[in-house]
């Protein structure tokens, strides 16, 4: 690989450099359920993307600098937030349901039916 | 159980991570924050959690705080995800504006186990520094997508009187 080919890399790198949100994950029988904090983004700011079985969890910031103000201390220069998962074959990935509530993004990914504990009843006549 | 079902692309990851600290070493090296869970806060015992970075005594977050000033106001904004407006506590101190609360753990209804914890919970205290002397009292703040937002008037900034001084 030749410098100027790393270094184009590199800044690519930087324009899609994003924040890699603090995540809990909670599996029970049925499916996961999957919490990340991502405070600052609106609701029409997020993206949740699955490509086969690829998540992708994308917000941006809504840094909303008040007019006419200027910054005198700033730590949040980086507006973004991305996160990338891989899911197993017996998550469904088709039925995701999310919900973001005060900065936090609760997503609920439920196993596929042939994954799940089956109960089978037995009946007797 | 194994955590087969949830895997990370390692690539990208390392990517961000390394990009993300760059920055925050860079900016904010105020806004790392211990959280104290107590006994009220709800946290899985470590039996309950798969995490093997998980400690139920501790845990750190970024909570990333910006102050904008113009003439007359200082506006400071402060990251406070899975907060309830009841538990944010807001004060002045000298100098200082400091945010205090309570961030409690939502327990899961069904029985399963946590499989990744990082995020922190507990109480914890902010401190952000003010560059003016501000009036408390007539102080707003506002809480929205889990970001702290306080305006705070600025003090009444004692005018330099001008002296002319005649040239004997």
């Amino acid at each position: 690989m030749s410098e100027s080919n790393v270094a184009s890399k590199a800044e690519a790198a930087h324009s899609e450099a994003a924040l890699l949100p603090p995540v809990d994950v909670f599996e029970d029988a049925s499916g996961i359920t999957l919490y990340a904090d991502l405070p600052g983004v609106p609701r029409d700011k997020l993206i949740l993307q699955v490509e086969s079985d690829t998540l992708t969890i994308e917000g941006e910031v809504n840094l909303d600098t008040p007019a006419g103000m200027e910054a005198s201390h700033a730590e949040v220069s980086l507006p973004r937030y991305r996160r990338v998962f891989t899911l197993s074959k017996e998550l469904d990935s088709e039925k995701v349901s999310a919900e973001l509530k005060n900065g936090v993004l609760r997503l609920r990914i439920p196993k596929a039916e042939h994954a799940q504990p089956r109960r089978i009843e037995v009946r007797v006549e | 159980m194994k955590l087969e079902s949830l895997k990370e692309g390692f690539g990208s990851l390392w990517d961000n991570v390394a990009e993300g600290w760059r920055h925050l070493t860079q900016s904010a090296a105020g806004a790392l924050t211990r959280f104290r869970p107590g006994e009220d806060s709800g946290l899985p015992a470590k039996g309950e959690v798969d995490d093997d970075f998980y400690l139920p005594g501790r845990g750190w977050s970024m909570l990333g705080g910006d102050v904008f000033e113009d003439e007359q106001h200082l506006v400071v904004r402060l990251e406070l995800p899975g907060m309830e407006k009841q538990d944010i506590n807001i004060e002045v101190l000298d100098d200082a504006l400091v945010v205090s609360g309570e961030k409690r753990f939502q327990r899961e209804s069904s029985e399963g186990r946590w499989r990744v914890m990082q995020c922190a919970y507990g109480s914890f205290r902010r401190a952000v520094p003010l560059p003016a002397a501000v009036k408390a009292g007539e102080a707003r703040a506002a809480y929205r997508n889990g970001v702290l937002r306080v305006e705070l008037p600025k003090a009444e900034p004692a005018r330099p009187s001008a002296v002319t001084i005649p040239v004997e």
